[in-house]
């Protein structure tokens, strides 16, 4: 065994947590009443009826965060060792982790330029105004006999 | 260092100390966890000038209590759409990381039971760290299944936005992780203790310039999905968020997990940054002191997560994922590069420091390119390609024409007016 015998608290640990989460179900399963009914069993919807099926696929966005997370993800844990033995790598590990994280950043600029971690829906900014040359003319109305109207 | 306990083979006394640990950890975990949630709940309701629970028990103390063995004699529903056999699993998926999480976290210091060293923490794989983070990516999974299987719509979005915002803010709170391992060379929960102590100068938030702490606090906060980063359930919206159709025991558990994952995480916080267990002791009652110090800087921190919760508003959703892939992620990063530069010589300080501003004023480039970019769609929405450049040209024709229109415009009316423009 040797060095997994540390994880032998944790193992236990995981069985006390399983035995109590499965000992609460069966305790609750005796002691709560069982009537469902059909109006207990539909999903919940603030009281409405449901029409809808609940949607299966999600925005294509949360994929595309899952993806770019992994490459993170990854990065991080080459991080750990690299940090452990620092001190013995000097310069090396220090030059080695630049052009690692370099490599990174340049991919997450590339990402964060094409929009990938842009979320919600696109604002709506105001149309272009076609008259974008302000005079007294354009702005003001003028009111009395010097004008084209009727005062 | 390996955990001392097992250095002499594995014998009977071993296991029976291991599984004592086990079973105090696990009883201490569930009693805090129910004090945690009256004290969150007087404490709220203090803040909002409201009494807050106050009938069972004096002062309330065993409101939790009660609202458990209530919940025991509650209808457990299953919804009719649900995928029973996952619905079923996924309480224990959230429930046993979170005990799990807590087993690597240093306690105490070391005492001697029985002629054995025994560390007073369950347990002290050397990868306590790695250990630390592969369980809380695991708990994930509790939270996708549960709103997944509900069958529902509420569900099924919250768990949605739950599983985004968790492994969004993962890779910062993995970042200002390693800034702490680089400090202390080791990826063993109790030689980072040991690793800080005896000064408090040693400190890990002192050892890595505030910063790593702040994004960790930042991104434990979202990771526990605590106000003000509680979109998973955010009430307007969700209803309940992931566990919307969980009733009776179900129910329980999720929300037990939830309040054990606070405690544990601010008990990791205490762990990398502030010492864990050290601080001034005494002469008697040596084993007593740690586990006091340790118990009261946790303390601090459960507080302020309350506090948090009852001061600030809810972030809105897209708010949520710039602050962590936009801010916390480079800055981790940077921050990373810029103190293992410090560690190796004061020029490469420097040389790292440019390189890193370098490097954020090309992200901020890129930031205004993405911005642009959007605008420039906002404009033409819901087109293609061709005809969205084609709109384009003919908006700036349109615009070029309207000026020299208004310039000639004015530049004939400038003749009655008194040449304005």
């Amino acid at each position: 065994m040797g060095s997994l015998d540390s994880y032998l608290p944790i193992f236990l640990m995981t069985v006390l947590g399983v035995v109590f989460a499965a000992l609460s179900f069966i305790a609750s399963r005796l002691l709560a009443p069982q009537r469902p009914t059909a109006a207990k069993e539909a999903p919940y919807e603030c009281g409405i009826v449901p029409t809808h099926e609940p949607a299966r696929r999600f925005p294509v966005r949360f994929y595309l965060i899952a993806m770019i997370f992994i490459i993170f993800d990854i990065e991080i844990i080459f991080l750990f060792p690299w940090a452990v033995v620092f001190r013995e790598l000097k310069t090396f590990g220090l030059v080695e982790i630049l052009v690692f994280a370099a490599a990174v950043f340049i991919s997450f600029v590339y990402l964060i330029s094409n929009g990938a971690l842009d979320w919600g829906p696109i604002k709506r900014v105001r149309p272009i105004s076609t008259v974008q040359v302000r005079t007294s003319r354009s702005t003001v109305q003028r009111v009395g006999p010097s004008s084209g109207e009727a005062a | 260092m390996p955990d001392p306990l097992f250095a002499h083979g594995v014998g009977l006394a071993v296991i029976l100390i291991a599984v004592v640990k086990v079973v105090a950890i696990f009883a201490v975990l569930l009693v805090t966890v129910m004090m945690m949630i009256w004290v969150e709940r007087k404490v709220i309701s203090d803040m909002q000038n409201r009494i807050g629970p106050n009938r069972a028990g004096p002062f309330g103390i065993l409101q939790s209590l009660a609202d458990g063995i209530k919940l025991f004699f509650k209808e457990d529903l299953l919804p009719e759409r649900a995928d029973r056999i996952i619905f079923k699993l996924a309480p224990y998926l959230t429930l046993v990381p979170a005990f799990l999480i807590f087993t690597v976290v240093p306690v105490g210091g070391i005492v001697t039971i029985a002629g054995h060293a025994v560390e007073l923490q369950v347990a002290d794989p050397p990868m306590g760290i790695l250990f630390l983070l592969a369980l809380s990516s695991v708990s994930v999974y509790g939270t996708m299944l549960a709103g997944w299987s509900s069958g529902s719509k509420y569900p099924l979005l919250g768990s949605v936005r739950a599983s985004a915002q968790m492994i969004s803010y993962e890779a910062a709170m993995g970042l200002s992780v390693v800034a702490v391992v680089l400090q202390t060379h080791t990826l063993s929960t109790r030689g980072i203790v040991l690793a800080q102590a005896p000064h408090f100068w040693k400190w890990g938030v002192f050892t890595t310039g505030i910063i790593p702490f702040v994004i960790f606090w930042i991104a434990g906060t979202a990771e526990l999905n605590r106000p003000p980063f509680d979109l998973v359930e955010g009430e307007q919206e969700l209803v309940g968020g992931f566990n919307t159709e969980y009733s009776s025991i179900r129910f329980a558990m999720f929300y037990l997990a939830e309040f054990m994952n606070m405690v544990t995480m601010s008990a990791i916080m205490v762990t990398l940054f502030f010492g864990g267990p050290d601080g001034p002791g005494f002469h008697f009652l040596r084993w007593l002191w740690p586990i006091l110090w340790f118990a009261g800087k946790t303390g601090v921190f459960l507080y302020v997560y309350v506090w948090i919760r009852a001061a600030l508003p809810r972030l809105r959703y897209d708010q949520l994922m710039d602050v962590g892939w936009k801010t916390l992620i480079p800055l981790s990063l940077g921050w990373l590069l810029v103190i293992a530069g410090a560690d190796l010589h004061v020029g490469w300080l420097f040389g790292v420091l440019g390189g890193v501003i370098l490097a954020g004023l090309v992200l901020s480039q890129a930031l205004n390119v993405s911005r642009r970019r959007r605008e420039l769609e906002a404009e033409t929405a819901g087109r293609g390609r061709v005809t969205r450049v084609a709109e384009q040209i003919r908006l700036r024709a349109l615009a070029a024409a309207s000026t020299a229109a208004s310039a000639s415009s004015s530049s004939a009316a400038s003749t009655d007016e008194g040449g304005e423009r």
